[in-house]
């Protein structure tokens, strides 16, 4: 097959049509050119002029494809299509108003970029790309388990949901207080919202405190009591010995007293005495989605200059960046004193993982490395049903779906946060993040698929597609932050303070041409020099203190070993007010 | 008067330090005629504190019963807590602080006392002067010269000696420009781009007044300076309303019909009072105790800070264009010419020049454009962003400069061979220091008070051949090309470094550091000597992680 203009196609890619046409590029002028559209992409080659210009979007991107002005329509290049991305950015082609030109290319578009709503398949279910490593054996929940030091005399493992009977959101694999039996699990079930009992996240090693995520009580209006409820949030709290357990309700006060209305709600005081509840006031999906359209609507196309920063405070955005980091500290400050905790919002799919994520990646430094953050994705994220799916409307071409929603970018945004104030600290760089965003809507891997885990089942995913970690483990190079430190574990504490953050930039205003220059890759390409030269340098050392002979041998072994002997300078932020 | 006769209660003992983000200690408090020394009581491992009286901006006292609590709030932005008891003795002490801290009297300033033995006061005062500089730059030889027409300083009382000019415009011609130019600042270089030749001259604005004066030297000056070449462009820093009104007063702008050659751009930029009152609201927002989500990027706009760093960078971009990208020469004057011309005239030779990226460079471009130049540093920075005092002639033009520099070298990591470490630093002696440098408001001022006999000076201990490797910039990579730094305001941050400094943030990025400058001790203590030859030992003081960074990468 004749290549893709000058891209290579994917294995099992396929072009459907090509065709002349005008991209308006809001940076540019104009632009002529040639569109390509396969299974997969939409491809732009400008032919007007020899400096390159090309777009290159998965389809997976697009979430509103609209026909823009009308056969009659006057003026330069008003007849044609405009193209609302997840990522960002809007795209806009013209085309000659004779003959009803964009006729075929509008229905390719609209069939192809919504393949579900056209009876057709996700393009991961046609894709033929083979890689050595399989992606799909980077989480196996047991191991992970067993590195957290679980199952112990506290907490066992079940295997009750084994098909999906306890609930059809969670994972096969339950880790629960040791003393609850299956017939409480059961009956607990029966009290929180879709079945979402608490469940343990995570395990410190050294004071058995736990993370537990779960769902809300379903309390509702007459304020209902569960005996086996209760008890089981009791086991949670006796099993290391934590005097009163700290239940994170993520939502804000008002809206979880609303709850009640729809037969949700939150643990009472008289029901939990040996509970303490906390509001994190971190608002619900709809907020979120509108926070993030004003973000849009004042970095693409153009950036709003004149009043920058009150423009940006007006979108909210990093508000609530900082209300979840700021939640998540206080979850991992809990339990890293020695209190385990249960976090819920509403269903738990959403701000719960958020939390527990954020919460782990301060607590454990496993999760900052680079294998260790593809586990957290896959454990926090995508095996407890985060609805995917629904909050990204993959294939789906209602694109006014009221369950959109970019709580995973906030998330990863929150990760950025985190990967700017602690540089060191993480093994993965600002790359990773970004790819792990733009295979999120896609459509490219299997692992972002779906809402949950038996949806992912029916449908054998991990048997039909390609799992994102098998494309990023091939070349883990790109990804890998050179200034990575690894050290043992000590908290990292994040300052969640606004005047601590930054709006991510490079992500959010990426498109623009002119943001383009700041990225830091000098100083990244800078860094694995220097590496190269201190790893010269501690080998020439070595040899000379080997020709040095013994005595010095005690010296041999601090300069040989520079990690551990260097200190984990960062992470000595013991504490961080809120 | 004594300057010990100032101090009313002179030791105090059991006097409580409250600092942001420390344990409250215990202590003794003296008051010297230029410190603030508090003592930890604890015999072994005593802490002490020592505060330059001049960096105290406000003093404020409260009485809590019989003892009373006096707030000090310091130029460096940092403020302190003392808890004093007896309501007698704090009362003393702040007022001797008030007394010794606003002393106007050059000579009685610390920098007058101050003997550390490892300095002589003898030898040459500063890193270059402007026939060394003119010496060095061979490109000027040709069409330029040193004139020593101000060397009473009665031409211009606020430039220095000698001054660099056409070499075909005679001291007469200079002296009756002199009076056509606010405050004597005729056009002189400021500097000459190694690329083309072309140049950059700085001056005051010209005395039209309202019947559009003229002077022929001052035609005859700047046609010598562009020689032939078709064009020159004076960079205006006024609008061309506020230009048009400066006639009302005696000033004005460089009209058309009489210099022909010369292309007139007015950018406007904020001065004086409005400048120093942003920098107020910032420091305002920035220790605001509410955690509060609310409202703080918008206190950070209203400040206005981040739009004069951005004037500032956009206007040097300007010209840098005119210099580098279209190869004309360029006059750049406001009003006074003592203070946003040389913000310009320094970045644009910072984004230039890569001699000026040097920290050797860079002292010697801040001693050239705002030591010599004439900067009144006394009255500028008389004091800071706290004092209770009507501001009279305050302005932070030297803490903008610092900021936009700053600006740079996050933009360009590599570029500049300095680290931010030595941007805090002089950001912190500009406001009170151990050396003389900063004193007084121009070099007359200095001769006549003695300075460069009985003070030390400070770009000369800073750029000393063992410079401390803190103030380096390990990523260093000398780099020829102009470095054009982007100045949209997604690019322009916060600096933290300075305005958060004694914040949480900080405070964990000190601790780390402190941390990690005690492991590297001991490591070179097991060590032994043969070790210390090999590494490079680089502690940095900045606060930026990627400093810390390097810590790690160059203390193995």
């Amino acid at each position: 097959m004749e290549p893709l203009a000058d891209v290579a196609m994917l294995p099992g890619e396929e072009r459907v049509i090509d065709k002349e046409i005008i991209y308006i590029c809001p940076f540019n002028a104009a632009v002529k050119g040639k569109v390509f559209i396969t299974n997969y992409r939409l491809y732009f080659k400008n032919t007007d002029s020899d400096t390159p210009i090309t777009l290159d979007v998965p389809l997976g991107v697009i979430s509103r494809v609209e026909k823009m002005g009308g056969a009659s329509s006057r003026g330069e290049n008003s007849y044609g299509l405009e193209i609302t991305c997840k990522d960002m950015r809007n795209l806009r082609f013209a085309l000659k108003q004779e003959g009803h030109s964009r006729r075929d290319i509008f229905d390719i578009l609209f069939k192809y970029a919504f393949p579900l709503s056209h009876g057709m398949q996700l393009f991961a279910f046609l894709s033929q790309e083979k890689y050595e490593e399989n992606g799909w054996n980077v989480y196996e929940p047991m191991d992970e388990y067993r590195r957290q030091g679980v199952p112990n005399s506290e907490w066992r493992v079940t295997f009750i949901n084994k098909s999906y009977e306890l609930c059809d959101t969670y994972p096969t694999v339950l880790v629960v207080p040791y003393k609850a039996t299956e017939e409480d699990l059961k009956r607990v079930a029966t009290f929180r919202s879709r079945c979402r009992i608490p469940v343990l996240s995570w395990f410190h090693k050294d004071n058995h405190a736990v993370i537990t995520r779960c769902s809300q009580p379903l309390v509702g209006m007459s304020g209902k009591r569960n005996k086996d409820d209760e008890r089981y949030l009791d086991l949670i709290r006796e099993a290391n010995g934590t005097t009163k357990l700290t239940i994170y309700d993520a939502r804000p006060n008002v809206n979880a007293v609303a709850n009640k209305a729809t037969g949700g709600g939150y643990e009472g005081d008289d029901a939990y005495q040996n509970a303490e509840l906390v509001f994190l006031d971190i608002h619900n999906i709809h907020v979120m989605r509108e926070s993030l359209k004003k973000l849009k609507d004042i970095v693409y196309p153009n950036v709003e200059e004149s009043h920058w920063l009150s423009s940006l405070e007006s979108t909210h955005w990093l508000e609530h960046i900082k209300l979840v980091l700021s939640g998540a500290i206080q979850v991992a400050d809990k339990v890293s004193s020695g209190s385990s905790v249960v976090v819920h919002c509403s269903d738990g799919w959403d701000r719960t993982a958020q939390l527990t994520s954020l919460a782990m990646l301060m607590l454990d430094s496993y999760y900052r490395s680079f294998r260790g953050f593809q586990v957290l994705l896959e454990k926090e994220w995508i095996s407890f049903g985060h609805k995917f799916a629904s909050r990204i409307g993959h294939g789906d071409k209602n694109h006014a779906d009221q369950d959109r929603s970019p709580i995973f970018l906030q998330f990863i945004d929150c990760v950025w946060q985190m990967t700017k104030q602690f540089p060191t600290a993480f093994e993965f760089n600002e790359r990773l993040l970004v790819v792990i965003l733009d295979h999120l809507y896609s459509c490219r891997f299997g692992t972002f698929l779906y809402n949950c885990e038996s949806v992912r089942d029916s449908n054998n995913v991990r048997g039909k597609t390609v799992s994102l970690w098998s494309f990023v483990n091939s070349d883990t190079s790109l990804y890998i932050n050179p200034f990575y430190t690894p050290e043992s574990s000590r908290v990292l504490y994040p300052v969640a303070s606004m005047r601590h953050l930054e709006l991510w930039v490079t992500y959010y205003i990426r498109w623009n041409p002119r943001i383009q220059h700041q990225q830091q890759s000098p100083v990244e390409q800078r860094y694995k020099e220097l590496l190269a030269m201190r790893d010269q340098y501690l080998k020439k050392l070595e040899e000379l203190k080997l020709s040095d002979s013994t005595p010095s041998s005690t010296h041999l072994t601090n300069s040989s070993t520079p990690n551990a002997a260097t200190p984990n300078q960062h992470i000595t932020h013991l504490q961080t007010p809120f | 008067m004594e300057l010990s006769e100032h101090i009313k209660t002179a030791n105090v003992e059991d006097v409580t330090l409250k600092r942001p983000f420390h344990p409250a200690l215990r202590g003794t408090l003296c008051v010297t005629s230029h410190h603030l020394l508090f003592s930890d009581r604890k015999d072994e491992a005593s802490w002490q504190l020592l505060i330059l009286l001049k960096n105290i901006d406000a003093v404020e006292k409260r009485a809590v019963g019989s003892s009373g609590t006096i707030t000090i709030k310091c130029k460096d932005l940092l403020v302190l807590q003392l808890e004093i008891p007896g309501m007698e003795e704090c009362l003393n002490i702040a007022s001797s602080i008030e007394a010794l801290s606003s002393l106007e009297s050059v000579t009685e300033m610390y920098p007058f006392f101050y003997r550390p033995s490892h300095l002589t006061l003898h030898g040459p005062w500063g890193l270059s002067s402007t026939e060394q500089y003119y010496k060095q730059t061979e490109r000027l030889w040709d069409r330029w010269r040193v004139s020593t027409v101000n060397s009473d300083y009665s031409v211009c009382p606020s430039y220095t000696s000698a001054v660099i000019v056409p070499r075909e415009v005679d001291d007469d011609k200079l002296i009756r420009s002199a009076r056509f130019r606010q405050g004597g600042r005729f056009p002189v270089l400021s500097y000459c781009h190694h690329r083309n030749g072309m140049v950059i001259m700085r001056s005051s604005q010209p005395l039209t007044g309202a019947n559009k004066k003229r002077c022929k030297e001052d035609e005859l000056l700047l046609q010598a300076v562009i020689d032939g070449s078709e064009l020159g462009y004076v960079i205006d820093l006024r609008s061309a309303q506020q230009a048009q009104q400066a006639r009302m007063t005696g000033g004005g702008f460089e009209s058309k019909s009489c210099y022909s050659h010369w292309k007139r751009i007015h950018r406007h930029h904020e001065r004086g009072k409005v400048v120093q009152e942003s920098l107020i609201k910032l420091v305002e927002a920035c220790n605001d105790p509410s955690h509060s989500v609310d409202r703080w990027l918008s206190k950070l706009e209203n400040s206005k800070w981040l739009s004069h760093v951005h004037s500032a960078l956009s206007t040097a971009g300007l010209v840098v264009e005119c210099v580098e990208r279209d190869g004309h020469s360029v006059l750049v004057h406001g009003s006074e010419g003592t203070d946003n011309t040389l913000l310009v005239s320094t970045l644009a030779q910072l984004i230039l020049d890569p001699a000026s990226r040097t920290v050797t460079g860079f002292l010697c471009l801040l001693e050239r454009e705002w030591i010599q130049a004439g900067h009144p540093f006394q009255q500028r920075c008389a004091h800071s962003a706290y004092s209770h005092a009507r501001l009279k002639l305050e302005c932070p033009s030297f803490l903008l400069l610092l900021d936009c520099v700053w600006q740079v070298w996050r933009q360009f990591p590599l570029a500049l061979e300095f680290s931010e470490a030595l941007l805090l630093r002089l950001a912190q002696e500009a406001y009170a220091s151990n050396y003389g440098t900063f004193l007084c408001n121009s070099e007359q001022e200095k001769c006549a008070a003695g300075v460069k006999e009985n003070t030390h000076c400070l770009f000369q201990s800073l750029s000393k051949p063992d410079i401390e490797e803190q103030y380096l910039n390990p990523l260093y990579e000398p780099n020829d090309l102009a470095i054009w730094p982007s100045v949209h305001p997604q690019s322009l941050q916060l600096w933290t470094g300075l305005f958060l400094r004694w914040t949480e943030y900080a405070q964990n990025m000190v601790e780390a550091r402190e941390e990690v400058w005690s492991i590297v001790k001991e490591h070179r203590e097991k060590a032994g000597p043969d070790r210390s030859n090999n590494t490079p030992s680089t502690h940095c003081d900045t606060l930026t992680p990627f400093e810390n960074l390097m810590d790690e990468l160059t203390i193995l």
